[in-house]
């Protein structure tokens, strides 16, 4: 497989703090292979018995067994002290990834991040376990054996380190093709699942223009086009490792050949001395096949490695320094209910003119779109720290020391809504205490719950479980009205709504501004630019 | 419901040859070891007794080595095969769930599709490629391979022989299968369970992660997100014991089997049941047939999965189709209890939310249950029409349509596969959409992201006028657009199609000027 330089390595380096576990595992997997060994000689010393006519001693059978006992239970205990290293490992991951990522100022998109955290973290495992393990069996196993058949028979040992090195070389050979050509593959055949899965979302919509028959041929032609291909891609896959079982297979059967050959006394060379015995051979057929065994498993993990590499290299770059939002989002006591003022502000670009607010008074901000209104809020609500200048609140300097404070006194009314997937009703509360009836009905939404299947137990999701635009509009409103903050900030409360909608909502927040909270709304609504009166406007970027 | 699913997929007999050809693999691999333990035993015996001349050497060295050629060669030819006759298999089984989902009630339809519901049979599909790769063909070909080794030892060196070996492997591998089926089905939907939570926690986290941190609940979110990765961790965690512990059933039996053919082997010599070379042979044969329990290992949590995947499938595939026949005629005049809406007329229905208006149009699209008032297309039930001679006639556009990733023309395409450019034109000038930057070719993501919702609404209008329906029925067909947009997007709709008749839900009062009938729903 193809790594750039900066993957080659980035799984190792993450699964530092579980190397020694790992290492651990490795070891008890090396030495459970091993134990074929002694297998192999007690049972080549009890059929040499029998052929040469000597009695045959229960014990060596026995340990034959208990040598077989040995080697599933210290296998079982490898892979199981693997696994709990990887699978630790990924919680690990996962706790600091979710952890760095949510406390950024700026946030990557949702759902590539969680396909990162859930799929590509998962990606780990794998490689901890059957690589990690087949890793340090190809390294020590093959070896071994090699002695053991050095030691019985020169050409034996001959004949595995001839067709042995075979099987790496041949491996990196065809991998490299066969791993550039599955990877293509594989983009094919998940967009194809993606093709699917959207079809298959707009289902109901297909059935109603009556076009599921043609969506069907469509489809099936796709698939058995993608079959073809496929199976092209798999021919070579498949050829690669027919050919290092070849090799093996191969190599067997010499092996028993020259054995063979060798005790009827056509050969007279291979021998550090006396002519080989049975009981040797034997042990020499039975030691061979793994010999190439762990070199094998070592192939078929191959990629297992190359995706960890890459998921790793992923997270480290999800991981990357980047400016953090300011506190940590926890609850807090509120800070009194104060002022605003702005200070030199200037962020990305955009330097804001100072302005001063006292506690319960409204502003509207305008201009284009791009002038900064979205972020100006955000700096308001210290979700971002300021490059420099400062958002002076209650008289103290927003920081992230009072951040959290600060927040636990705002009402925030993003433009759009993600709703989380829980209740309607935690998703109004959100944790804060407050009359929720009075909310809802200032925000015109009372009567919102009651059209839902299960009221205000109704679970939303992503998309607001079958809510119209207005709709999540309104009880964003409420959720922003509830718990009567002191500052209610928020972002195009208006923008793309209808006529009635847009008046409701208007009138929500100017009442909450009337029961004393302060307002900042940025704005297009000439209405509710009039209704406010006082303007902050922005420039062009 | 596996049984059903895997007759789908193995419909057209692909599966056969690919099972033929590992049971093939199984025989070679055994034949090889067979022949070599035995080869060297016997050639031993011939070497002691000084017969090395005699023994004809190049037959079993030349059958050994064939041997090696044949398996691997059939080796390559059953992963060839396997694989092919799986993908055509899954094709088949998308296919039959895509029909079956088509087929479903339109509600359930309806409530699906926003959910993970829909996301999931599709990787289910997926899922259940492994049932004939990793279970039966394993399976199948691991017991064909036990009883005929078992017959060649039985032929070899006896029954009792035989039955040992073939005996405990058999054993061994429904004890290590009974062990993994005690809870696997059971722990793999509740990973699948979880890592779906851990999903949806991971999305919200970061989707409302502004929202989240000025209601302080960062820290709570991130608890139940790590709280779901627990559980996943658990779930793999005893998916992976329950695997291991197979394998050490297996691994344990087969010490027992080769241990005891050992055994067995000695008794035999020594009381002249057979010779030597037997007794290896013997030894051999039970250590070749590890080959055939070995899938088992995998197969204890990939038959949970399967059986988990099989469960959503399977309900898909056994969907009814609609009992609608009528073909003839047309589904004018369309009577609603007293009323009768005839060509170029419009019947505006209006009302509060809940009052069902969405309800009632669905039943006139032949989409829900018979109820009061009586509905007639055209002197017919709508449940009695042939849903493709219905649809043919009738065009519903739901409150919120849905949109296909791909280019404007591939979403027209879905109402009008043959129309001309100038047609299809015609129908995104009739809704206003015309202006649209990159015309046709405008390529959409998934859902029909990258047009604004009033955009992709006048998408699906301009769809259903391409359908160049006798009854129109639209859902809230203006929500979302602004006065006089709306207005020009009724007209444009009107003037495309003069003749058709119109039913038309709203909120709006000024869509409902201009009809020729109302009806209020409270």
């Amino acid at each position: 497989m193809e790594q750039d330089g900066a993957e080659r390595g980035a799984a190792r380096r993450l699964l530092a703090p579980e190397a020694r576990a790992l290492r651990l595992a490795a070891l008890l997997s090396v030495i459970a292979h091993l134990c074929w060994l002694p297998m192999a000689g007690c049972a080549a010393w009890v059929l040499a018995g029998l052929v040469e006519g000597r009695g045959v001693s229960l014990g060596v059978i026995l340990g034959f067994v208990a040598c077989g006992l040995a080697r599933g239970g210290l296998n079982h205990l490898a892979e199981g002290v693997a696994q709990r290293a990887a699978l630790g490992a990924v919680t690990r991951l996962r706790g600091e990834l979710l952890q760095v990522v949510s406390g950024r100022a700026v946030l990557p998109r949702a759902g590539a991040l969680a396909l990162v955290a859930g799929d590509q973290a998962a990606a780990i495992v794998p490689y901890a376990v059957r690589y990690g393990m087949g890793f340090a069996r190809a390294a020590v196993v093959p070896l071994v054996i090699l002695l053991c058949a050095f030691a019985v028979s020169w050409a034996a040992g001959l004949i595995l380190l001839l067709t042995g090195p075979v099987i790496p070389v041949f491996m990196a050979l065809v991998g490299h093709a066969a791993g550039r050509a599955s990877r293509a593959q594989f983009q094919e055949m998940s967009s194809l699942g993606a093709l699917l899965a959207d079809r298959v979302a707009a289902l109901p919509d297909i059935r109603l223009l009556g076009a599921g028959q043609r969506l069907r041929d469509e489809f099936g032609r796709a698939a058995e086009a993608l079959r073809a291909r496929t199976m092209q891609v798999l021919g070579i896959a498949f050829l690669s490792s027919t050919v290092l079982e070849l090799f093996a297979a191969l190599g067997v059967a010499i092996m028993a050949v020259f054995c063979g050959f060798s005790l009827l006394g056509h050969f007279g060379f291979g021998m550090w001395g006396a002519p080989l015995s049975v009981g040797q051979a034997l042990f020499l057929l039975m030691i061979a096949p793994e010999f190439y065994q762990p070199l094998r498993d070592l192939a078929a993990a191959w990629h297992d490695r190359a995706s960890a590499d890459a998921a790793a290299a992923l997270i480290a770059q999800e991981m990357a320094e980047a400016p953090a939002m300011p506190g940590l989002g926890a609850p807090a006591v509120p800070l009194a209910v104060g002022g605003i003022a702005l200070r030199g502000l200037r962020h990305r670009g955009i330097a804001y003119p100072d302005l001063d607010l006292r506690a319960g008074e409204a502003l509207v901000l305008t201009g284009p779109s791009g002038s900064g209104k979205s972020t100006l809020l955000r700096l308001l609500a210290g979700l971002e720290a300021p490059e420099a200048g400062q958002v002076l609140v209650a008289g103290q300097a927003l920081d992230a020391q009072n951040a959290d404070a600060w927040r636990a006194g705002l009402g925030w009314m993003p433009q759009a809504v993600h709703f989380l997937d829980a209740s309607l009703e935690e998703n109004l509360r959100m944790g804060r205490a407050g009359d929720l009836d009075a909310a809802l009905r200032s925000a015109a939404a009372d009567h919102l719950p009651e059209g839902l299947p299960e009221g205000q137990a109704t679970r939303l999701g992503e998309r607001g479980a079958g809510l119209s635009g207005g709709e999540a509009r309104r009880l964003t409103l409420a959720r922003a009205l509830y718990g009567a903050p002191g500052w209610i900030l928020a972002d195009e409360p208006t923008a793309d709504l209808d006529a009635g909608t847009a008046e409701r909502v208007a009138q929500g927040l100017l009442a909450a501004h009337r029961g004393g909270a302060g307002l900042i709304v940025a704005t297009h609504d000439p209405a509710l630019i009039a209704a406010i009166g006082r303007e902050y406007r922005l420039g062009a970027p | 419901m596996m049984w059903r699913i895997w007759r789908v997929m193995a419909a057209g007999g692909h599966m056969g040859r690919a099972m033929l050809l590992a049971v093939v693999v199984l025989l070679a691999g055994a034949g090889l070891l067979v022949l070599s333990g035995w080869f060297i035993s016997a050639t031993a015996l011939a070497g002691l007794a000084g017969a090395g001349g005699m023994f004809d050497v190049f037959r079993p060295a030349a059958s050994i080595r064939g041997l090696a050629l044949l398996r691997t060669t059939s080796r390559y030819g059953e992963r060839w095969l396997g694989h092919d006759a799986t993908l055509r298999g899954v094709a088949a089984l998308r296919l039959m769930v895509l029909g079956g989902l088509a087929r479903a009630p339109w509600r359930q339809l309806q409530r699906q599709r926003r959910g993970a519901a829909l996301a999931q049979v599709v990787a289910d599909t997926d899922t259940l490629d492994a049932l004939p790769l990793r279970v039966v063909m394993p399976l199948v070909a691991g017991l064909i391979a036990i009883v005929a080794v078992g017959g060649l030892i039985g032929w070899l060196a006896g029954g009792v022989m035989a039955l040992w070996i073939a005996g405990t492997h058999l054993g061994g591998a429904i004890a290590a299968g009974l062990w993994g089926a005690r809870r696997g089905p059971r722990t793999a939907a509740q990973e699948l369970a979880a890592r779906a939570a851990f999903g949806r926690y991971t999305l919200d986290l970061i989707a409302a992660r502004d929202d989240l941190a000025i209601h302080g609940r960062l820290p709570h979110q991130l608890a139940q997100a790590m709280q779901a990765e627990a559980r996943v961790a658990e779930m793999a965690a005893l998916q992976d014991l329950d695997e291991r512990d197979a394998a050490l059933i297996l691994d344990l039996t087969r010490a027992a089997t080769m241990g005891g053919a050992l055994a067995l082997g000695a008794m035999g010599v020594e009381s002249g049941a057979f010779g030597p070379a037997i007794a290896g042979a013997c030894f051999f044969a039970a250590l070749a047939l590890g080959e055939a329990t070995a899938p088992l290992r995998r197969m204890v949590t990939e038959y949970g999965r399967i059986r988990d995947a099989a469960q959503r499938v399977g309900p898909m595939l056994e969907i009814p189709a609609p009992q609608g026949t009528a073909q003839t005629g047309a589904v004018l005049p369309l009577t609603i209890g007293d009323l009768t809406l005839g060509a170029g007329q419009v019947l505006a229905v209006s009302g509060p939310s809940g009052a069902g208006k969405t309800t009632l149009l669905e039943r006139i699209a032949g989409l829900g249950p018979d109820a009061e008032p009586p509905i007639r297309l055209g002197g017919i039930r709508p449940t009695d029409w042939d849903e493709g001679e219905l649809r043919a006639r009738l065009t519903m556009v739901p409150q919120r349509p849905a949109l296909i990733a791909g280019t404007l023309r591939d979403n027209l395409a879905l109402a009008a596969p043959v129309a001309e450019d100038a047609e299809l034109l015609a129908a995104l000038q009739a809704v206003r959409l015309d202006h649209l930057r990159g015309g046709l070719d405008l390529w959409l993501k998934d859902g029909g992201a990258g047009l604004s919702g009033g955009e992709q609404r006048r998408l699906a209008l301009a769809r259903a006028i391409l359908r160049q329906p006798q009854l129109l029925i639209l859902d809230e067909p203006t929500e979302g657009l602004d006065a006089a947009t709306a207005r020009a997007v009724l007209a444009g709709i009107r003037q495309a199609l003069p003749q058709a008749a119109i039913v038309l839900a709203s909120h709006r009062p000024s869509d409902l000027q201009g009809a020729d009938f109302r009806m209020e729903l409270s």
